[in-house]
């Protein structure tokens, strides 16, 4: 889609019309750019074809890191001076395993903001672009790109598939 | 929940964020006032020394860890609530998962404070912390009391993440719907979601892995705590039981917390067609569910004692029940055991009324089951001449009124600035159920 095209913002009430509508769209050859719901739908992430979330990576990268860090952090300490406390021999692997699981919990969870952040897009400043503030509430909006040639038609197609509202944007 | 709507949710839940009036801010008034009490209290023992507190030989620990181990228990039904309902996908967790959540971050906060005041010397709280240092001093990780420190804060890191998390969709809703500095402080807060399908695609993957992840630390966090005593070798605290009963415990309190949250909640913000009954009936089973289970911990303990036939563990339940606190250990049994069975009788959990006394119970009985462990233990260990016992002072008294006043002074501020029902979670749940 060339730089100079409009995005046309259909708003629709429901989830099932939403995805009737993403289907009549794909199928008369428009391009769905962008689907904003007030609930998440794995129906919709479906019908635009997104991959599968990659947040599970940063988590999984996180808990490594914290088991790793954490037993390193117990043994590198009791080995500073090596002094039995307690009867325990210097390298307590129980209770440091202890330390390690939560080590674990804790990275794995930054992690997991992380990949949250990172693949969410936040903070995203631009969030207003092409974004209709009923989409936050009761409404779902589809975004579709198209050449200022072609948006009267597009427009048509929108208010047959039963938008509610159109909001017009230049990309 | 039929007549629900996506609009009518918004409108409930923002209708709460309304400017509050002059019966608010007295209120608020009053529990900073509390707050300020146990401020000053503490401020008063650090100046004159932790001797103004009841703590003796043998009695060390008391009302503060008291306090730390009720406030941790209370914490632990708020990630049960968001956390593993959420994984056996309980629809009912979803009007409360908020004011859950909310109570878990503060709750853990009070009782994060509460080593700090045992401390004394306060200032000394670094000792704690693996800090690099020239004497190549380090905390001894093989200690369960380093165990909590890294575990509590961890909860406490974990639980606040979660919350936050959660609160973002809502937080853009806020947003979209409001003017001037407001929109500006919740177009910060909410870091610009606009609810895209890659948003939420990653978004519910997050937050199912932040669930996943805090159930089992929300069950070792506990176990954590229930080492402090497990793992000592006092009669009374020197069991393998421990850890399950005091995570069950834990939900236990935290449970009738959360009705004694939601009771009020529900009343003054109009939540009813949201917090329905159904949803209260479904915490009381659970409390009846999680009664059982400590009561029948309680039997278990003194079974085993009778069982093991060993003379200082007999006479430490027996003490406990026949000795100097059996007035609290009865109370505890009571509270914690007989009354929540009054769930049983439909009449006690549809009624909001007997669903509030009953959790008030549940939660003094919760209060003092840690009294009776705690002092409880030390006061009567292996040798008589070391017997004695523990009486909490006005210092510490003052110190526990300010923790609640604190804990709900944040939760009422809490309650009308930031959504205290998830708009988003009871958006799927109705969506799922049409």
């Amino acid at each position: 889609m060339s730089t100079d095209a409009i995005i046309i913002t259909g708003l629709f009430k429901t989830q099932k019309e939403t995805l009737t509508a993403i289907e009549k769209i794909q199928a008369n050859g428009w391009e769905v750019t962008e689907v904003h719901s007030p609930i998440p739908s794995q129906d919709i992430a479906r019908a635009l074809d997104r991959k599968k979330s990659r947040v599970g990576w940063f988590t999984l990268t996180g808990g490594i890191i914290g088991f790793v860090s954490g037993f390193a952090l117990a043994v590198f300490t009791a080995t500073r001076w090596n002094l039995i406390v307690s009867g325990k021999p210097i390298l307590s692997w129980i209770p440091f395993f202890v330390i390690a699981f939560e080590c674990t919990i804790l990275f794995a969870v930054l992690g997991n903001v992380l990949g949250i952040l990172t693949q969410v897009g936040l903070p995203d400043p631009d969030y207003e672009k092409n974004y209709s503030a009923a989409c936050s509430g009761e409404l779902y909006g589809i975004e579709v790109a198209s050449p200022p040639a072609d948006v009267d038609s597009l427009k048509d197609l929108l208010h047959l598939t039963g938008s509610l509202n159109q909001l017009r944007k230049t990309k | 929940m039929s007549q629900l709507t996506f609009e009518t949710i918004n409108t409930t839940v923002l209708n709460t964020l309304t400017r509050p009036g002059k019966i608010y801010w007295g209120i608020i008034a009053l529990l900073f006032a509390g707050v300020v009490l146990g401020a000053s209290c503490w401020a008063y023992q650090i100046f004159m020394g932790v001797g103004v507190a009841g703590m003796n030989t043998p009695v060390h620990w008391g009302t503060y860890l008291i306090n730390f181990v009720f406030w941790v228990g209370i914490a632990h039904s708020g990630t049960l609530i968001s956390a593993i309902l959420f994984l056996f996908r309980a629809g009912w967790r979803n009007p409360i998962a908020r004011a859950a959540e909310t109570m878990t971050v503060f709750a853990v906060c009070i009782a994060g404070l509460f080593p700090f005041i045992h401390l004394g010397r306060v200032w000394l709280v670094f000792y704690m912390l693996p800090i690099p240092n020239q004497r190549t001093l380090w905390p001894n990780f093989q200690s369960p009391l380093i165990f909590d420190v890294i575990a509590i804060s961890t909860y406490l890191t974990v639980s606040s993440l979660f919350w936050y998390t959660g609160l973002i969709p809502d937080l853009a809703i806020i947003r979209d719907r409001s003017q001037g500095m407001r929109k500006k402080i919740f177009t910060i807060l909410s870091l610009g979601w606009s609810g895209k399908t890659g948003q939420w695609l990653n978004y519910t993957r997050g937050y199912m892995l932040f669930a996943g992840l805090a159930t089992p630390l929300v069950i070792s966090v506990h176990s954590v705590v229930s080492w402090d005593f497990a793992l000592s070798v006092i009669p009374g605290w020197h069991t393998t039981i421990f850890a399950p009963y005091f995570v069950a415990g834990a939900i236990h309190s935290g449970l009738a917390m959360v009705l004694t949250l939601s009771i009020p909640l529900r009343k003054i913000f109009k939540y009813e067609p949201l917090i329905t009954m159904d949803v209260l009936e479904s915490i009381a089973k659970t409390i009846v569910f999680t009664g059982i289970i400590v009561g029948f911990s309680y039997g278990t303990e003194v079974f085993i004692s009778w069982y093991s036939q060993n003379i200082i563990e007999m006479e430490t339940f027996r003490w406990r029940a026949f000795g100097h606190y059996a007035p609290e250990y009865w109370i505890m049994v009571i509270c914690n055991t007989i009354i929540p069975l009054l769930f049983l009788i439909k009449r006690f959990r549809t009624r909001t009324i007997w669903l509030f006394v009953i959790s008030i119970f549940v939660n003094i009985g919760m209060w003092f089951e840690r009294f009776v462990i705690i002092a409880g233990s030390v006061a009567h260990d292996f040798l008589p001449n070391a017997w004695g016992h523990y009486r909490p002072t006005l210092i510490e008294g003052g110190i526990m009124l300010g923790a609640f006043c604190l804990f709900f002074f944040l939760f009422l501020l809490f309650v009308k600035h930031l959504p205290s029902v998830s708009m988003t979670e009871m958006k799927e749940m109705i969506h799922k159920t049409e």
